[in-house]
């Protein structure tokens, strides 16, 4: 009978439970795509070089895993407060309240186990998929990444059943403890803001300070070493919390004062503010946080990516040198358009490869030469045969001199004395185009059929631009990969915790659109005002979490070899890109609830 | 003759879709009200007041039937039109006080104002004009639930007067009230009513709040069935005669 009750109640608020359920399996697919990288050890050792990767994952861990806490509380809440009115009925009509305990009980695992398992499920296909795009799309290559990976899912459920156990034992003492009435008109009350100038000037302090050290930390991270991660996430969390909380009550009064504040439904959207801030301000600085981290990764990600094709122009300035090309490959390397194509002859000896100076006197050969310690400060050097034979930097004609001849050294002769060589004479073709990365496809086919000849250049390196940046790339996909996908994790998941917080409110809200509808409110106002109060709500967080990225990147001035602040434009737009999708959908969601 | 501020003709209201199961909660009703008439609909509980007043406060739609305020037919507005009309046209004051309990006094009698973009010099002025014609002068920064139940009505009733409507609509708004607040608010609608010549349409199922009205209109089963005027016949006396009304309506 009781069972059946319950039942109905679930099936007049489908539409609430929609929106509890898609949040929970929201998160937990974020949270089992973060742990199909972070337990995968294979995958961390064999696609990063840098020990601190499998570290840093297991702080992203700890803290995706507070986030969860807070994230499955907020979710709970919901709904108890979904629940907290029938099951008062119940009680006023007479049912046992160890009965009503175990359903309760049972409801809340139910609920988290079904949106456990199916966020698992849709966790291993969104990771198959953003990782495929990744690869695809950044030209990455990864070893021993696994969709499906059984300790990530294990872990996961683990730690979501684990979390609903608890919450499930927190609504039965709550609504067990609590008279049938009290349940029954237990809306929430405003509380009127509170201006107390000393104590919020104390929080706008001690949230500074705190902040300061974060970045301070940060900064420092070489000293400091892995404490300064740790110290840097309270420190920031905190400090953030406390300068939320000081700052946003008093802007709100002194906004209320201005005029601005008397037009239309601007006073309505300030004072919903207001009223909603004290339960906001905790999911605000995580949410500020999580948006430092994700947008943190991707500029990471990108700038490595960006930096790959720097790095491997900085090593060479011929894309690949061939050996013996054949006239098709001559062909090939004609169709990709190159800037700078010349081939030399050649005699090989056992301690010299023989060239003849004249034909570097009239195709002198260009070599890259480094600027003290920035290493991606060079310049351009054209050299003839003679100044080339006294030059340390001979050696990037030897990388491409082919597998056999890579460690030998250039000499350069007259053209009598060359002519005199009994051995047979070779040609090396040496080509470079505008840029490596446009031309990846047609480079790679010329290094297959070049392998094919010369088997020593599998092992061996294939010399030159794209050489090297095969190379490179093999050794930060790793990187790039982890920080997009991470990015994309934090956002989708910082992004859904906003969203989910901002919709379990929906439902309170609806009355008093209800009401500004009866008094002659127009639905453009409406939405306007919805749309204004969202907004405020998202942009916040993405202003304090810019700010801190800005400063989080001081990390990686040690890990990366060019400034990451380097093309930051670009992943801020995709991220602001991405942001700006989900407020779309929050206020739609959003406007759908309220206003019927 | 003085022009009707609002005619009501032939209102049929019909609850459920064709085909399901319906329910016809208004069976045809016809009534006029003149400029600053103060009018009371009584009937039992079901007997479709609220259904009755939801159609004249343009918050429903009638299934048949016109109503006009100020010759203006209002069953058939919608979107901003609507909007507009509700905003500057009619005042509503309900049971359960329908204030923004995030918004303080002020702000909430305001909030008109502020949608119809008034300059912002001149709505503190007014506001505080209403408060005082109403008592809640000391109260202004008060939020709702800093209030009594009668101090709550009279903001709602504030906010609903400050547009200086045309009419005025009260669905049982003295029904969540004890006795003295609802006899003060009621004092309060007659002083209005007095002085400003607002008409004033209040539906009630309570004899007492009745008898503060200069007509009244008895409805039964979604019809009007009688109607009792006042005249020059003192309060206490009209209470009287709507009780013993009551008695021969409802038998
Ligand atoms: N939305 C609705 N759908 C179906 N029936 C309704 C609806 N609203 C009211 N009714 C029915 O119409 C009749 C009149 O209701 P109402 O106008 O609320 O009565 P009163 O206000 O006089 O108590 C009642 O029998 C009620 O059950
Ligand atoms: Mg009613």
């Amino acid at each position: 009978m009781l069972t059946k009750l319950a039942l109905t109640g679930f099936k007049n608020r489908w539409r609430d439970y929609l929106v509890l359920f898609s949040g929970l399996i929201m998160s937990s697919a974020i949270f089992y795509m973060f742990e199909a990288l972070a337990t995968n050890q294979d995958f961390l050792k064999q696609n990063t070089s840098i020990s601190m990767v499998g570290i840093i994952f297991q702080f992203g861990s700890v803290l995706l895993t507070i986030i969860t806490l807070v994230y499955i509380s907020y979710a709970n809440s919901f709904l108890l407060s979904m629940r907290k009115r029938d099951y008062g009925l119940f009680m006023l009509v007479g049912a046992r309240k160890s009965k009503i305990g175990q359903l309760i009980w049972l409801e809340t695992l139910l609920v988290g186990i079904v949106a456990t398992v199916v966020g698992v499920a849709i966790g291993t296909g969104l990771t198959a998929g953003i990782s495929q795009l990744l690869i695809n799309s950044m030209n990455l290559s990864l070893h021993h990444l696994a969709a499906w990976y059984f300790p990530a899912a294990l872990t996961t459920l683990l730690l979501y059943v684990g979390l609903f156990l608890l919450a499930g034992l927190f609504n039965l003492i709550t609504l067990t403890k609590t008279p049938a009435l009290k349940l029954l008109h237990s809306n929430e009350q405003p509380n009127r803001p509170q201006l107390k100038p000393g104590r919020q000037i104390l929080e706008v302090i001690i949230g500074l300070v705190a902040i300061g050290i974060g970045y301070w930390s940060m900064a420092n991270l070489g000293t400091l070493q892995l404490a300064g991660i740790g110290i840097a996430l309270v420190t920031i969390v905190l400090g953030t919390y406390f300068l939320f909380n000081a700052i946003f009550v008093w802007l709100m009064v002194l906004l209320k004062r201005l005029p601005f504040a008397q037009r239309g439904l601007n006073g309505f959207t300030l004072s919903q503010l207001s009223f909603r801030i004290r339960n906001y301000t905790k999911m605000l600085s995580i949410v500020a946080m999580l948006f430092a981290l994700a947008l943190g990764a991707i500029t990471v990600g990108m700038g490595f990516h960006t930096q790959t094709p720097l790095m491997a122009a900085s090593s060479n300035a011929y894309d690949m040198g061939i050996v013996n090309a054949t006239s098709a490959e001559k062909r090939q390397i004609t169709a990709l358009n190159p800037t700078t194509n010349v081939t030399y002859h050649f005699k090989a000896g056992k301690k010299a490869v023989y060239y003849q100076a004249s034909e570097f006197n009239q195709h002198p050969f260009t070599t890259i030469e480094m600027r003290a310690k920035a290493q991606l400060d060079y310049k351009r050097v054209t050299q003839n045969a003679k100044q080339l034979s006294k030059s340390s930097l001979i050696y990037q004609l030897m990388q491409l001199q082919g597998s056999q001849h890579q460690q030998t050294a250039p000499v350069f002769l007259s053209s009598q004395d060359y002519q005199k060589l009994p051995q047979t004479e070779q040609h090396l073709t040496v080509f470079a185009t505008n840029d490596v990365t446009q031309h990846l496809a047609g480079l790679k086919q010329l290094a297959t059929t070049q392998r094919h000849r010369d088997k020593g250049l599998d092992k061996g390196m294939l010399g030159g631009r794209y050489g090297n940046y095969v190379m490179i790339n093999g050794m930060y996909s790793g990187l790039e990969f982890m920080g997009l996908f991470l990015g994309i994790a934090f956002l989708a998941m910082l992004a859904s915790c906003l969203m989910f917080k901002i919709l379990s409110g929906a439902d309170a809200d609806k009355h008093r659109y209800v009401m500004l509808d009866k008094i002659g409110t127009t639905k453009r106002q409406l939405r306007g005002a919805i749309n204004k109060e969202i907004a405020v709500l998202f942009i916040l967080p993405g202003i304090v979490g810019v700010i801190h990225v800005l400063f989080g990147l001081q990390m990686f001035k040690m890990l990366m070899i060019t400034s990451p602040y380097t093309g930051i434009w670009l992943p801020f737009v995709i991220f602001a890109g991405l942001y700006l999708l989900y407020y779309l959908l929050t206020i739609n969601i959003y406007q759908r609830i309220v206003l019927q | 003759m003085q022009t009707l501020i609002m005619t009501v003709s032939d209102l049929h209201k019909t609850y459920g879709k064709p085909g399901t199961k319906q329910y016809e909660a208004l069976k045809g009703i016809d009534f006029s009200v003149q400029p600053g008439e103060f009018v009371g609909i009584m009937g039992a509980s079901g007997s479709g007041k609220t259904t009755l007043l939801n159609m004249l406060a343009t918050l429903d739609q009638p299934t048949s039937g016109e109503v006009t305020i100020h010759q203006q037919p209002i069953t058939h507005l919608k979107g901003n039109q609507l909007a507009d009309f509700r905003a500057k046209e009619i005042g509503f004051i309900f049971q359960d006080f329908n204030l923004l309990e995030t918004m303080t006094a002020f702000e909430n009698i305001a909030l008109p104002l502020t949608l119809q973009k008034v300059a912002t010099k001149k709505i503190k002025p007014a506001v505080e004009a209403v408060a005082s014609q109403l008592g809640i002068q000391d109260f202004l920064s008060n939020y709702p639930n800093e209030l009594s139940g009668g101090q709550k009505q009279r903001v709602a009733a504030a906010r609903a007067l400050i547009n200086e409507p045309a009419m005025l609509f009260g669905d049982e708004p003295t029904g969540a009230l004890d006795s003295k607040s609802a006899r003060e608010l009621l004092d309060l609608f007659t002083k209005i009513n007095w002085e400003q010549a607002v008409s004033i349409l209040l539906v009630t199922h309570d004899p007492f709040s009745a008898s503060f009205c200069q007509r009244i209109l008895f409805i039964k089963d979604g019809k009007i069935g009688q109607e009792l005027q006042r005249g020059t016949t003192s309060r206490t006396d009209f209470y009287q005669q709507i009780l013993d009304n009551l008695g021969t309506f409802e038998q």
